[in-house]
């Protein structure tokens, strides 16, 4: 089946990967050497719509690369095809779930500053 | 990977009020809350760590057998001091 094409998954997990890499080498880099974030600092930075579209990014990448590792260990240890469909849905209702409501959050955000 | 939702519930409350804010930071500065951090650091290096390896593997690099079972100690001390220094900060 196409939607289980183990290419689309690899090439998938490694370019979220290489997104995540970066995000989380610069977020620890601000972490170890910059000042604690105020409240209205992150209130501010984040209602930009370019930082809120940097956030959405990171989003993406952290649900793409959550649902190749939970599509990839469901395929290893899941066996009979109904179980293997019922929990790949309920993983990608939830998946599905949280970016929707990570797009509303941000959207009314930067829409209320 | 059972952290994520929460990751994304932080997002929500952070962004919420000043309040909601603040009490996010005050129970990420908890006792509990440090301990569980910490726990996320370690795992999120290991993992981090461990794919920088694949994907050094992926184009080639380290991946005999010699060199594969040394960057897997490597991951695995490294990940380690991350989670020793994260206990010193937290």
């Amino acid at each position: 089946m196409k939607l289980f094409s183990g290419r689309r998954a690899f090439v998938l997990q490694r370019l979220s990967a290489l997104v995540l890499l970066a995000y989380f080498a610069a977020g620890a880099l601000r972490l170890a050497f910059g000042p604690p974030v105020t409240y209205l600092q992150w209130q501010a930075w984040s209602a930009q719509p370019l930082a809120a579209a940097a956030l959405l990014v990171l989003a993406a990448a952290l649900l793409g690369h959550a649902w190749v590792g939970i599509r990839d260990v469901v395929l290893d240890y899941v066996h009979p095809p109904g179980l293997r469909l019922a929990v790949l849905g309920v993983a990608a209702a939830g998946l599905t779930f949280l970016a929707s409501w990570t797009v509303l959050v941000l959207v009314s955000h930067v829409n209320s500053a | 990977m059972r952290a994520v939702p929460f990751a994304f519930y932080a997002l929500e409350r952070s962004l919420r009020s000043e309040a909601a804010f603040g009490a996010t930071i005050e129970l990420m500065r908890s006792p509990a809350g440090r301990a569980v951090l910490v726990l996320l650091a370690w795992a999120s290096a290991h993992h981090l760590f461990a794919g920088i390896r694949h994907l050094l593997m992926d184009v080639g690099v380290g991946a005999s057998l010699g060199a594969a079972r040394a960057s897997a100690y490597a991951t695995l001390g490294t990940a380690a001091a991350v989670a020793a220094a994260t206990v010193l900060l937290a």
